[in-house]
């Protein structure tokens, strides 16, 4: 099969993108604090945060099944794995069979079943109720975000992001078909619920009232919690690499090191000014009451159907 | 600016336009619906601003100048005042719960494209997606009008629903003629001052909400 990205690349991507995930953690937690008038964690306290955990033993509730143990690891690897489709760098058809964005989406949501399984299985009250709740909301968003992808998609004819991408070439915003606009401010609506922020979640406490994904966790220790949260700071560069994929394309650059650099650059700039938004929603909001983010989210709904609408009709 | 840029220019700003809707179906407090149709009626003076240079017709500047100042600012303004003049923060009291609301705004944006896409030639010689967007913003203004209970929900709901004629009208016939436009304008200026303060007067003697008159029994 001919391609312009070849195993290397993918791989090289990958690992970039599993590298750089605690650093947007740290990059978005910095911007708060500065939002809020506070001096704050340097930007590299996520990787002191994970090194700590890795060093540490584990201690596991007696109730937990001898599945609980693999399952950090399984989660990483499912979203380290969804890490590999997006394309970094550069734009256009993998050199080999690579899944497409509903494999990545089925990859996140695998990550997030085990999440909830293994809270489940440690049998703490505070985790059972974190994984209903987030079942409760993952239907919400994963169809919405299926859609925003079909909408993007139907305008190529192909779901495979790195060829998606390079279909797209490098259109900006005054080039930007109308339900584009749509189909952003759907991924917009939705990016806090997915990296599991404010308004929908909030990361930076796991009390009773405000806990989803921080409640699934609490069970775990060591270097099982480190393979969790590296997951979820894997997962959030991923879920914002989507979104730049999608609506910010690169074009196809030439294959040489300008090109290369010039993408990462690219990238890096995109996923900042993300990064940014996430800031500034995070500080500007309060969290929603449960029964209130369907609400939220089906503003989201709302703007990817009209979107798919504005493309088909 | 060539035909193929004012198409899509003002394709986006529909889709804009569309966005904002959505906004003031979903609002759940009146003050966000507010700025979301203030955000409304700057985009409907941006694509008539839009629509003057590419047809070089003075009277769409003159128009989307006064929907700016009088729409996007002073109408707005005079709702806010009104707000903070009945002191009230949740004044949207959905008579069907919101995700109902929300599901009929979505049938009705989809039922719109697809009825205008059954005009056929009607539909090339308009400018853009305007058509269809317009024939949705005036009936999501209906919905919001219909099932609010309280009056200024139903003004906001009002004022999209003039969005929506006044974008269709200008996009059909790029530029109506400038004194019919003032008119309708006037007819807005005049519905606000005149529902603010029947909003003021009855709150202020019954000291009861539009919604109770349902018991008014002659």
């Amino acid at each position: 099969m001919s391609g312009d990205r070849t195993l290397l690349l993918v791989l090289f991507e990958m690992i970039l993108l599993v590298l750089l995930g605690p650093l947007l953690t740290g990059i978005i937690q910095k911007l708060k604090a500065r939002l809020q008038s506070r001096q704050g964690a340097g930007v590299i306290q996520p990787y002191y945060d994970l090194i700590k955990l890795l060093n540490k033993g584990t201690v596991q509730a007696d109730t937990a099944s001898g599945f609980y143990r693999s399952i950090p690891v399984l989660v990483l690897v499912a979203t380290v794995a969804a890490g590999a489709l997006i394309p970094v760098v550069r734009a256009g058809p993998p050199a080999f069979p690579l899944g497409d964005a509903l494999m990545l989406l089925g990859l996140l949501s695998l990550a997030r079943f085990l999440t909830a399984v293994s809270a489940l299985d440690a049998g703490g009250a505070f985790g059972g109720m974190g994984a209903s709740r987030e079942m409760t909301i993952a239907p919400l968003v994963e169809p919405v975000l299926m859609m925003v992808v079909f909408s993007v998609a139907l305008s190529a004819g192909t779901t495979e992001l790195g060829a998606l991408e390079a279909h797209r070439g490098s259109s900006w915003i005054l080039s930007w078909n109308a339900a584009d606009f749509l189909g952003l401010a759907a991924m917009l609506v939705l990016l806090p619920a997915e990296t599991g922020r404010i308004p929908v979640d909030n990361p930076d406490t796991h009390l009773e009232l405000t806990m989803l994904h921080e409640g699934m966790l609490l069970e775990h220790s060591g270097p099982g919690l480190g393979c969790m949260m590296l997951a979820s700071h894997t997962r959030q560069i991923v879920t914002l690499g989507l979104a730049a994929a999608l609506f910010f394309p690169i074009g196809p650059v030439d294959t040489g090191a300008t090109g290369f650099l010039l993408g990462a650059g690219a990238f890096v700039v995109k996923i900042l000014v993300l990064a940014v938004y996430l800031a500034l929603v995070e500080s500007s909001y309060a969290k929603l009451r449960l029964f209130q983010v369907p609400q939220y989210l089906g503003i989201g709904f709302v703007c990817a159907l009209m979107a798919l609408a504005l493309r088909i009709l | 600016m060539n035909i193929a840029t004012v198409h899509s220019i003002i394709d986006d700003l529909g889709a804009l336009l569309l966005f904002t809707m959505i906004l003031i179906v979903a609002a759940s407090q009146i003050s966000r619906a507010i700025y979301a149709v203030a955000t409304q009626s700057l985009f409907i003076a941006l694509a008539g601003a839009v629509l003057a240079t590419a047809t070089g017709n003075v009277d769409l500047w003159v128009i989307a100048g006064i929907t700016l100042i009088v729409k996007a600012m002073v109408l707005p303004w005079l709702l806010h005042w009104v707000v903070r003049r009945m002191d009230v923060k949740r004044e949207v009291e959905p008579v069907i719960p919101d995700m109902a609301t929300l599901a009929l705004a979505v049938v009705i944006v989809v039922m719109s494209f697809h009825l205008s896409a059954s005009l056929g030639s009607v539909r090339q010689s308009i400018t853009g997606n305007a058509l269809p967007v317009g024939i949705a913003l005036t009936l999501n203004g209906v919905l919001v009008m219909a099932t609010r209970k309280t009056a200024l929900s139903q003004m906001v709901g009002l004022f999209a629903a003039e969005n929506g004629i006044f974008f269709t009208a200008m996009a059909v016939t790029e530029g109506m003629p400038l004194i019919i436009e003032i008119g309708v304008i006037l007819d807005v200026i005049l519905a606000a001052l005149v529902m603010t303060i029947m909003v003021l007067r009855v709150r202020s003697t019954v000291d009861a909400d539009i919604a109770d008159l349902d018991r008014l029994r002659g």
